[in-house]
């Protein structure tokens, strides 16, 4: 038993024990400091006495007394915890109930508008604020991730300059002195380098510093491409426009190489309105979806998602628009000069020729809902090319717009300034954010160029790359913790507002330039204010101020809509481009294409840190802690065809049987052993894993930037391998003439998923829109439940809200609960929607504390994720002993279905997991003790095992149990949630449907109703973490036993099935069917997809048999469902 | 050959299986008692920074609960009040009174006054006061005579077979919702009339405490 601490109340100092914690008489209890504070409290007038002649009679009066005080028996009790209220209570601060308030994230493009939950003044969990219609609410994976870098350990909490550490009053003096000597020489001799940002107030200070300072070079780069078109008007010296494409009203979309749906800017705003164009309300709406064409050499997310698509490599793709214009041009544009090069352009493609025809007339068709985008990493002229297609096909003002960038004087490029440097112009180099020394082109050898400059004066987050032999390193403050503004990608104006006070020595962007500019007002906030007036006159008062910051974006764009106009300016421009586009290099096995893509997980590296990003599964490859060099099965083939290694499984007796049997050289006891290669373009070379991956273009290869950071922190240094060495400045994004070879070494991939066949399983349920019109049961004759349904005897008719609470649950020796709560909840997932981005993944690891298990463990299969995002691939042939080239993709996500007869209940010795009244399958953590036979028995396999003390050890150390590090710092667990328990070793996990969320609000709803009945929360009012975060609404939550609620109407569609409905356990979570739209006259049209047609020759009814199993069925009693 | 042992060492195998089979029986019924709630809790009642009379204030001053623990029907918590409440009076009642020293010198300097925790359920229980205020669960039922207390002590044993007798009997602690705070609120004469109108209130507001885990157990 721990002794008792004694604090002497009138300094707050801790008494030492001046005995044995325990008296052994009243005398001893005398003497210690507590009790004489508490006679001096309680008898003031007889302390005194206490100290005569009287002590002992005192005492013995007193003796029962004190024991009934508990005086000194406290330490045997409870251990003593103190709470601790505000001396000044601070208004609109209830402890306990969360705050929200508006921000938005500032990315290089623009600005996604955020609601930011703050649990005592601390930001925990970041949504989209649904003010902003586009976007709806929606965020993508990054943005639910940056939470968590605010809390980074890693981060700099201090100023330093070489080995001195420096207080924020030094930076200031330090910016002060930079500012008077850009004033006085005009900015000679000084460059800023800076990433690129869209906030309005930071445009106004720059405006000014490069007025103050005309000399000055101000240069902005950013690794990723970002904006095509308005870098080819620039090239053109034309007004820079933005296209804002309209997704929801394009019937018919063509992606060229564009990843419109993940990884292209606002992304989330496209994914919404592309799923808008694709929901399906029943089987008369499903001739009204939309169709999307892909035309790519990697496989990407937009890919993923298309009807029909074309494997063709970036190269290449110039040529493809010349053919797609050479077909759609000429009608509506025939004055085009330099339509006659276009079928130079277009050589070669003679193979894709009728797939292009096909499309191109299946736009032309619905013109005036058609569309064209491109990726922004494509040449100009491909651009412009598209833009004259999409004005041909009648696009401009219904499926697209032009948004007018701002006119801004000219920004020098990363290559201008390194020019610059190396002539030795540059004095001093202020480097703004960004990572130069780590992402800058290789050919420039920032690197070395950086150290060339006398002075490096450096704003960032990190100690990183560029950091190195910078002579000041100030500290950056992350954005949830400064005052700033943005722009949405199109041109909304959003604040950025601080959530809570820096937690470190840090200066914010805008205090930097203010400063640099030796501006009289640099108060971030006041520079804001002063921006919002001059954006919105609504917005100068503080009242209207305060409104846009309750609003969180103000819904008018400052964005001009502007027109694209043909111009024979233009025309040499073009028809350069296009000659350029007819010589383009042929590739092959020593002449590969290498793209350069930013990483799912770190985007350009800026997430290398950030743990949960290093952990979410890439969402095609199923990567984890690392990139790899993406190949295709072609090319795969061939490298084994030259004997360097295996990649396939040779034939053997399960491939005959159409199993799976990996290679050797693949998979070593579960774990993916990939080849080790080096990739070469001339000089320079990569060395990283090799991964095969289905839909890329032949000679293509894939490489993920963001990853092989040398300096970074605790989680990305040395993770993965750096693909930069690559990037050349005149070829940033695609290069040519590369050479694979293998090194003969293997290196593990942790890979969540390494099984990608559906395997002709019932789980997916896909079929082609045109089958759905016609037959809109199909569902139901699919897999085993067609024959043995969900058993629910006389009740199978019955509504749903019946069923979940009244039909009996068969008569097993374990007791199941009865479902009295008034409101029983449940979930659908529209299979049709879901991108597979990822979102949902994170949002639930942010909401819930889920933690990260490193790579080793993820190796394992210890991925602690409570949805995980299965993707299959399926193909034509469905052959096994084959990856396959031309690939469909499914994604299905997965996490606790909460059944009714859940059969991890029936198994917990301890009835650690039980059914509560309102339908959910819960766990109480307290009584687990880590049998693990529910998750044994977990059909789905959702359920997450807390092997190790995750959250406390160090990662890696694991094994050393209670003798390892502990790695627990106190940052991380600033973001914790504290609504939901952070769960120690030995304990299971699983989705709670956001219980958490559910409790809180019908607690809201039995507070306001006080003495009335009025206890029912509304529809829509709970949203669970994945569905809040979803951008294309695939995930609907809510009450069932009401039937029009969003999800019982969702549940009675016909496109609803249970994933093993057939062993009767009733999930309440259900999923809605994916249905594709081919074209039937493209040549690769498909009658079904290909899931189903492996469904089909597997299990499916075949003719003949039909007959007899007929008659069968209608003999049988007449409970079962009618199918077919 | 002559007998090792005395006679008597044939019982002492009996003595040992008894005494060990006692000890054992008083272990397990002393951990039972002695650890449960009922006993390690109820009567807890530490010393505090500030002596702090509810009797004083609640009975004799007048003060509804809610005049200091402000969100008790908003929030999770029943908030132990800032300082800025106490000095709401005492910066004229009794402003040099040396027993509310701390409380003045925590409104000058900022620093919280460092109470001790009395009532504290364990990390994995989630309790929301808001929801029981707001449905004519009064503050005695848990807390005890508060209003006659000099000293706060912890009067239930608040384990989760009190709570669970009370989720499972709404009936019976449950009273008008306006009285929640009327900690001498005493139930109409007639029990039988009483119970009934209790059981009407359970009936009319649909009050459904959780009885399953997730209802603290998240």
């Amino acid at each position: 038993m721990p002794p008792i601490t004694l604090v002497d109340m009138s300094t707050e100092e801790p008494i030492p024990a001046r005995g044995p914690a325990y008296w052994r008489s009243l005398d001893e209890l005398a003497s210690t400091g507590e009790f004489q504070d508490w006679l001096h409290r309680e008898f003031p007038q007889g302390a005194s006495e206490l100290n005569g002649v009287n002590r002992r009679q005192f005492m013995k009066v007193m003796a029962a007394s004190f024991s009934l005080a508990g005086l000194g028996m406290a330490g045997c009790r409870q251990p003593r915890q103190h709470v601790l209220p505000y001396a000044k209570q601070p208004e609109n601060i209830i402890p306990g109930v969360p705050n929200y308030y508006s921000t938005s994230m500032p990315l290089p493009w623009g600005n996604l508008p955020l609601i930011a939950e703050s649990h005592q003044g601390r930001p925990t969990k970041l949504e989209g604020n649904p003010s902003y219609a586009p976007a709806g609410g929606a965020t993508d994976a990054h943005a639910q991730a940056s939470v968590l870098d605010l809390y980074d350990p890693d981060r700099l909490a201090q100023s330093r300059s070489g080995r001195r550490r420096l207080g924020v009053a030094d930076v200031y003096d330090l910016l002060d002195r930079t500012s008077g000597r850009l004033r006085s020489g005009k900015g000679k001799g000084i460059a800023v380098l800076a990433e690129k940002s869209a906030s309005p107030s930071r445009r106004r200070l720059v405006a000014e510093l490069r007025a103050l300072a005309p000399e000055l070079i101000w240069a902005e780069y950013e690794p990723v491409a970002l904006e095509g078109l308005a870098d080819a008007c620039r090239r053109l010296k034309i007004k820079p426009l933005r296209v804002a494409p309209v997704f929801d009203k394009a019937k018919r979309i063509l992606a060229l190489d564009s990843d419109f749906l993940f990884s292209e800017p606002n992304a989330v705003v496209h994914a919404r309105a592309f799923a808008e164009g694709r929901k399906v309300k029943g089987a008369d709406s499903a001739k009204g979806m939309n169709r999307l064409y892909a035309v790519e050499s990697q496989l990407s997310l937009t890919g993923a998602m298309a009807d029909h698509r074309l494997r063709m490599s970036s190269t290449d793709i110039g040529g493809f628009v010349a053919a797609l214009a050479a077909r759609i041009l000429p009608r509506a544009m025939p004055d085009l000069a330099w339509i006659d090069a276009l079928g130079a352009a277009s050589k070669g493609l003679d193979a894709q020729r009728s797939w292009i025809e096909e499309c191109a007339d299946d736009l032309l068709e619905h013109k005036g809902t058609s569309l064209v985008v491109c990726g922004a990493h494509l040449p100009p002229v491909v651009h412009l090319m598209v833009a004259h297609i999409n004005q041909a096909l009648g696009a401009q003002g219904k499926t697209l717009h032009y948004l007018e960038l701002p006119d801004d004087p000219e920004v020098a490029s990363i290559g201008e300034v390194t020019g610059a440097i190396r002539k030795g112009s540059v004095q001093t180099l202020i480097l703004l954010g960004g990572n130069p020394a780590y992402d800058a082109p290789a050919d420039l050898d920032w690197f070395m160029a950086q150290k060339l400059v006398p002075e490096v004066i450096r704003l960032s987050t990190h100690e990183d790359e560029s950091a190195e032999g910078a002579r000041w390193l100030i500290a950056r403050s992350h954005y949830l913790e400064a005052w700033d503004d943005g722009l949405t990608y199109d041109g909304c104006y959003v604040p950025v507002q601080p959530l809570i006070e820096p937690l470190f020595e840090t200066v914010s962007d805008l205090e930097f330039i203010a400063r640099l500019s030796g501006r009289v007002v640099s108060d971030p906030y006041k520079i804001v204010r002063e921006t919002a007036a001059l954006m919105d006159a609504s917005l100068r008062d503080d009242h209207g101020f305060a409104r846009f910051l309750a609003e969180g974006v103000s819904l008018s764009s400052s964005l001009k809509k502007a027109e694209w106009t043909t111009a024979p300016e233009q025309d040499e421009f073009i028809r350069d481009g296009l000659a350029k586009v007819a010589r383009r290099p042929s590739l092959g096995l020593e002449t590969l294409e290498v793209r350069i893509v930013p990483s799912s997980h770190t985007y350009d590296g800026r997430y290398a840190n950030n743990g949960w990003m290093m952990e979410c599964p890439d969402p095609l490859t199923k990567l984890t802690w690392d990139n790899a060099i993406l190949i295709s099965p072609g090319l795969a083939k061939e490298l084994e065809a030259k004997g360097d290694a295996a990649f396939f499984p040779r034939p053997g007796l399960l491939n005959r049987l159409n199993q799976t049997q990996r290679a050797k050289g693949l998979f070593s006891a579960g774990k993916e052993q990939a080849w080790v290669a080096e990739l070469r373009i001339g000089d320079t070379s990569v060395t990283g894993p090799v991964h095969v991956q289905p839909g890329l273009a032949t000679y293509t290869v894939v490489l993920s930037m963001g990853f092989g950071r040398r300096v970074c922190g605790r989680v990305g240094t040395g993770v993965g391998f750096d693909v930069f060495p690559l990037v050349n400045s005149n070829e940033q994004h695609v290069r040519h003439g590369a050479t694979l070879k293998l090194t003969g070494d293997t290196y593990p991939l942790a890979n969540t998923q390494e099984h990608w066949a559906i395997e002709g399983r019932e789980i997916l349920r896909e079929a082609n829109a045109s089958e759905y019109a016609e037959n809109p049961d199909y569902v139901l004759g699919i897999g085993m439940e067609a024959h043995s349904p969900a058993v629910y005897g006389k009740d199978k008719d019955k509504s749903l809200a019946y069923k979940a609470t009244a039909t009996p649950k068969g008569g097993s020796m374990y007791e199941h609960p009865d479902f009295t709560a008034p409101q029983q909840w449940g979930m659908t997932v529209d299979l049709n929607s879901c991108i597979g981005c990822n979102a949902c993944v994170v949002a639930c690891q942010s909401e819930n504390n889920i933690p990260i298990v490193g790579k080793d463990q993820v190796l394992r299969g210890r991925e602690m994720h409570w949805i995980r995002l299965d993707r299959y691939f399926s193909s034509a042939s469905n052959d096994r002993s084959d990856i396959p080239e031309e690939v469909q993709v499914s994604f299905q996500g997965m996490a606790c279905t909460h059944c009714e007869m859940a059969p991890c209940e029936t198994v917990c010795p301890v009835n650690a997991t039980v059914h509560d009244e309102q339908g959910l399958n819960v766990m109480a953590y307290n009584r687990c003790v880590g049998t693990r036979y529910c998750a044994n028995n977990c059909p789905y396999k959702v359920r997450r095992f807390n092997f190790f003390d995750w959250h406390k050890r160090e990662i890696g150390k694991f094994y050393l149990g209670p003798f390892g590090p502990v790695d627990e710092p106190e940052l991380p667990r600033m973001q914790r949630n504290p609504d939901v328990t952070v769960r120690m070793r030995g304990v299971m996990e699983k989705c709670t449907y956001c219980v958490q969320r559910i409790e809180a609000a019908k607690i809201r709803q039995k507070s306001l109703a006080r003495d009335s009945d009025a206890i029912e929360v509304p529809d829509g009012t709970i949203q669970t973490a994945c569905q809040q975060v979803c951008p294309t609404r695939a995930i609907t939550f809510g009450d069932i036993t009401q039937p029009d609620s969003a999800v019982s109407l969702l549940k009675a569609s016909d496109r609803n099935y249970s994933v093993l409905g057939y062993l009767n356990i009733r999930p309440r979570t259900t999923y809605l069917s994916k249905l594709r739209n081919p074209n039937p006259k493209m040549p690769d049209a498909f009658a079904m997809p290909y899931t189903r047609e492996d469904y089909e020759s597997r299990y499916g009814h075949h003719p003949g048999e039909h007959e007899t199993h007929g008659t069968e069925h209608a003999e049988s009693d007449a409970n079962t469902t009618v199918h077919h | 050959m002559s007998n090792l042992f005395p006679e008597i060492a044939n019982r002492v195998p009996r003595w040992i299986v008894t005494v060990l089979g006692l000890a054992l029986l008083w272990t397990v019924g002393g951990i039972w008692y002695y650890f449960s709630p009922s006993y390690a809790r109820a009567g807890y009642q530490p010393v505090q920074p500030v002596s702090f009379d509810h009797a004083q204030h609640v009975n004799q001053v007048g003060l509804d609960c809610r005049y200091c623990h402000t969100f008790v029907d908003r929030s999770e918590h029943s908030n132990i009040p800032g300082t800025n409440t106490c000095m709401t009076c005492h910066s004229v009642i009794q402003p040099e009174s040396v027993a509310l020293a701390p409380v003045r010198e925590s409104f000058r300097t900022g620093d919280p006054i460092p109470w001790v925790k009395v009532h504290k359920t364990p990390d994995y229980v989630y309790f929301n006061h808001s929801v029981h205020i707001n449905r004519g669960v009064s503050c005695v039922h848990c807390h005890g005579q508060v209003d006659d207390m000099e000293e706060v002590f912890h009067s239930e044993s608040l384990s989760m077979a009190f709570c669970l007798d009370c989720h499972r009997n709404p009936e019976a602690f449950i009273r008008p919702v306006d009285q929640v705070t009327n900690l001498k609120w005493t139930p109409p004469a007639d029990a039988g009339q009483w119970a009934e109108q209790a059981s009407t209130f359970v009936h009319d507001w649909k009050v459904l405490p959780p009885e399953s885990c997730s209802g603290c157990h998240r």
